[in-house]
């Protein structure tokens, strides 16, 4: 799969006159995304305490959010890593377990439930095949405390 | 749809009058969302069949399943637009954002002139649904507010905010009372901003708005131009899309091309103490001459008189028995607790990508796999599973399904109330997930049954393939069944996923690990096996 999607991807470039060839040359197998993507919590704030449960929100802009799967330019769905320390591989789909959560069904918030103690929080933009985007589109790691 | 929906409303009120006579109008409070798209008759003026086209699409592939994602109902929908109502406000105004969301997403590849926007008006009224319309002051309302909107913009009035607005973080910009036609009292209307930092944005904004007006005017005149211009590029690009998206993995296929010959993979050597059918490996021989060429030479004709019967996975009978379901090793897993299942059978292995591959050659599964014939099939939503064990259960007239998840875990356990199958440490090569194996690997399993078998003679059961089955994913199993049946409730978006896969580490192929996933989603390490009822 990710060798059918480079050579799309290659083909659609080859295929638009004036574009630019350094986006797509690296390895890495995601969607361009525009410069100015901003991917941020709404809620909660980098430092907030928290009693139990929390609605997590994420905030993106110049960017739309789609069902995992669709393949539209300049949107993707959102994941949110939870205590997660590696740093985003862009050769790979985002990995699916208990610190990243996926929302590929386009959700803009989630209900998180998390141990008492201090987490860090951070969301990431997965294209329709769940790859992080080039650039990656990610949010500020924040870290928040649970009372 | 409308019938049921008609029902579903004369059950509402007989339980709230019991004995109430039926011959009143049902009335009930809902939440309105109309929408409808901005310029329609500009857009079917530049392109008339192509605007249709992708406004059904839209309406296919986004409105349609949001609507039903927040649990709302489409009543309509008319050449530009459509009526939906919802139970739930909060739901209606997350139904209309989502919608407006993905609509920038998709706007983005086209030029400006064919954008397809939508404006948006929710409202919350007294209504009368009918089977295929729905009446009365609150939809004109929505109506209204829907042509007050901004292409773009979801517009609600005073009720469905005062319902929200401590329940959706957004920004809502008051626009006061609005005089609505045919309608007595004024209207307050509130402009829905996805999130609340947009709020001053919005409103430096508004002094632009006369440049905007002009330079739209210019726009729509270059529109029909720059349509003409764009057209070419866009139709050669479609060309290339469609033509070079079903390609698929050509160096992988034939790097592992030779494991594709063996049929039964793996030892002989499990203890299997259980009746292995055979029923389907005989099949299999029969039928097994070239599948992958079969399969190719089917799928170009519409109607297929002689589609070769399925290639059926092998299965193995288990007997009934009781079990402790659960393990106190993480929340979801809590409270351990007795299950008693029936006896069934399940799939030997995971269904592989050959045994997909026949349902997609039938056009009874939407979705295509990639890989070698023997590697379990990958990238499957819930749904598509559904499909395959539909299709399965339909050609060969037997009882096949999803397993429930007690039957999985019961099946993966193998009688053993260890940590793991083989016992409370973890050792080597014994299953395919992270940092299992003696030598790491990162690439996906090439075939289904490449480690032991489990006591119960099954294989990958834990790690190789996340495994989909029948439940509704439930956060713990507070309230879990315990006579081995599925735990089911109408319309759940997310389903349970069990086994692990090969990115996954060992705490995850333990046989009581259990995730939750999007019912609708494909992931690659998302896979399944079969059951069947005896």
């Amino acid at each position: 799969m990710p060798l059918t999607r480079r050579t799309l991807l290659q083909a659609t470039m080859l295929a638009l006159p004036g574009a630019t060839f350094d986006t797509c040359t690296a390895l890495a197998k995601g969607k361009p995304a525009p410069k100015d993507a901003l991917l941020y919590f709404v809620w909660p704030q980098d430092g907030a305490v928290i009693k139990g449960a929390f609605w997590c929100r994420f905030g993106l802009r110049n960017m739309g959010v789609t069902h995992a799967g669709d393949n539209f330019q300049n949107s993707g769905h959102h994941h949110l890593l939870i205590d997660v320390d590696e740093p985003v591989n862009p050769d790979e789909p985002i990995p699916q377990d208990k610190a990243h959560l996926h929302f590929g069904a386009g959700q803009t918030e989630a209900r998180i439930e998390l141990p008492t103690g201090k987490h860090t929080l951070q969301l990431v933009l997965g294209d329709a095949d769940h790859f992080p985007f080039v650039p990656p589109v990610v949010s500020k790691k924040i870290t928040v405390r649970i009372k | 749809m409308g019938s049921a929906m008609r029902s579903d409303i004369y059950d509402l009120n007989s339980n709230r009058n019991p004995g109430a006579p039926d011959s009143g109008v049902p009335r009930r409070l809902a939440a309105i969302v109309a929408g409808d798209i901005a310029g329609y008759s500009r857009l079917m003026q530049l392109d008339e069949e192509g605007t249709h086209a992708r406004v059904r699409r839209i309406e296919r592939e986004l409105v349609e399943p949001t609507i039903r994602e927040h649990h709302g109902r489409l009543i309509k929908t008319t050449g530009d637009g459509f009526i939906a109502v919802f139970d739930s406000p909060v739901e209606a105004v997350r139904c209309g954002i989502v919608i407006q969301q993905n609509m920038i997403g998709r706007n983005a590849a086209q030029s400006k002139a064919h954008w397809i926007e939508y404006r948006i008006g929710i409202n919350l009224g007294d209504v009368i649904i009918e089977t295929d319309d729905v009446f009365g002051d609150g939809v004109n309302v929505a109506a209204r507010l829907e042509g007050l909107a901004d292409p773009g913009e979801v517009f609600i009035s005073g009720g469905i905010y005062e319902q929200i607005k401590h329940k959706i973080v957004c920004g809502y910009e008051s626009l006061g009372d609005r005089k609505v036609k045919n309608i007595t009292d004024p209207v307050r209307v509130y402009r829905v901003l996805p999130d609340p930092s947009a709020f001053k944005r919005r409103r430096t904004r508004k002094q632009g708005i006369v440049v905007v007006t002009l330079s739209l005017i210019v726009l729509t005149l270059a529109g029909g131009v720059i349509w003409y211009l764009t057209m070419q590029t866009r139709s050669r690009l479609t060309q290339l899309a469609t033509t070079s998206a079903p390609a698929s993995r050509p160096a992988e296929t034939s790097g592992i091309a030779k494991s594709a010959a063996t049929n039964s993979p793996g030892a002989k050597a499990a203890p299997a103490p259980l009746v292995s059918e055979p029923a389907a490996q005989q099949q299999a021989k029969a039928s097994i001459a070239s599948p992958a060429a079969t399969a190719t030479a089917i799928a170009p004709m519409t109607s297929s008189p002689a589609v070769p019967p399925p290639l059926e996975p092998e299965m193995v009978s288990l007997p009934g028995g009781s079990f402790a379901m659960g393990s106190n090793e993480d929340a979801s897993e809590r409270p351990v607790h007795q299950v008693t299942v029936k006896r069934f059978a399940i799939g030997k292995y995971p269904v592989s990508v050959r045994e997909w591959n026949m349902c997609a050659a039938a056009k009874a599964c939407a979705f295509t796999a990639s890989g070698p014939d023997n590697a379990p099939a990958g990238n499957l939503s819930w749904s598509d599973a559904k499909q395959f064990t539909a299709w399965l259960a339909e050609t060969t007239g037997k009882p096949y399904r999803l397993p429930t998840e007690a039957e999985w875990e019961y099946a993966a356990r193998g009688g053993t109330k260890t940590r793991y199958w083989w016992g409370d440490q973890l050792q080597p090569d014994l299953a395919s997930c992270k940092n299992c194996t003696q030598v790491a690997s990162n690439e996906p399993p090439s075939k289904v049954g490449s480690f032991k078998a489990n006591p119960f003679g099954l294989y990958d059961m834990g790690g190789t393939v996340d495994q989909w089955v029948e439940d509704c994913f439930h956060k713990n199993y507070q309230g879990a069944p315990t006579d081995g049946g599925a735990w089911l409730e109408d319309g759940c978006s997310s389903h349970v996923l069990r086994s692990g896969s090969w990115r996954n580490d060992a705490r995850y192929v333990r046989p009581s690990n259990r995730d939750g996933y999007d019912t609708h989603v494909r992931y690659p390490t998302h896979g399944f096996r079969i059951a069947l009822t005896l």
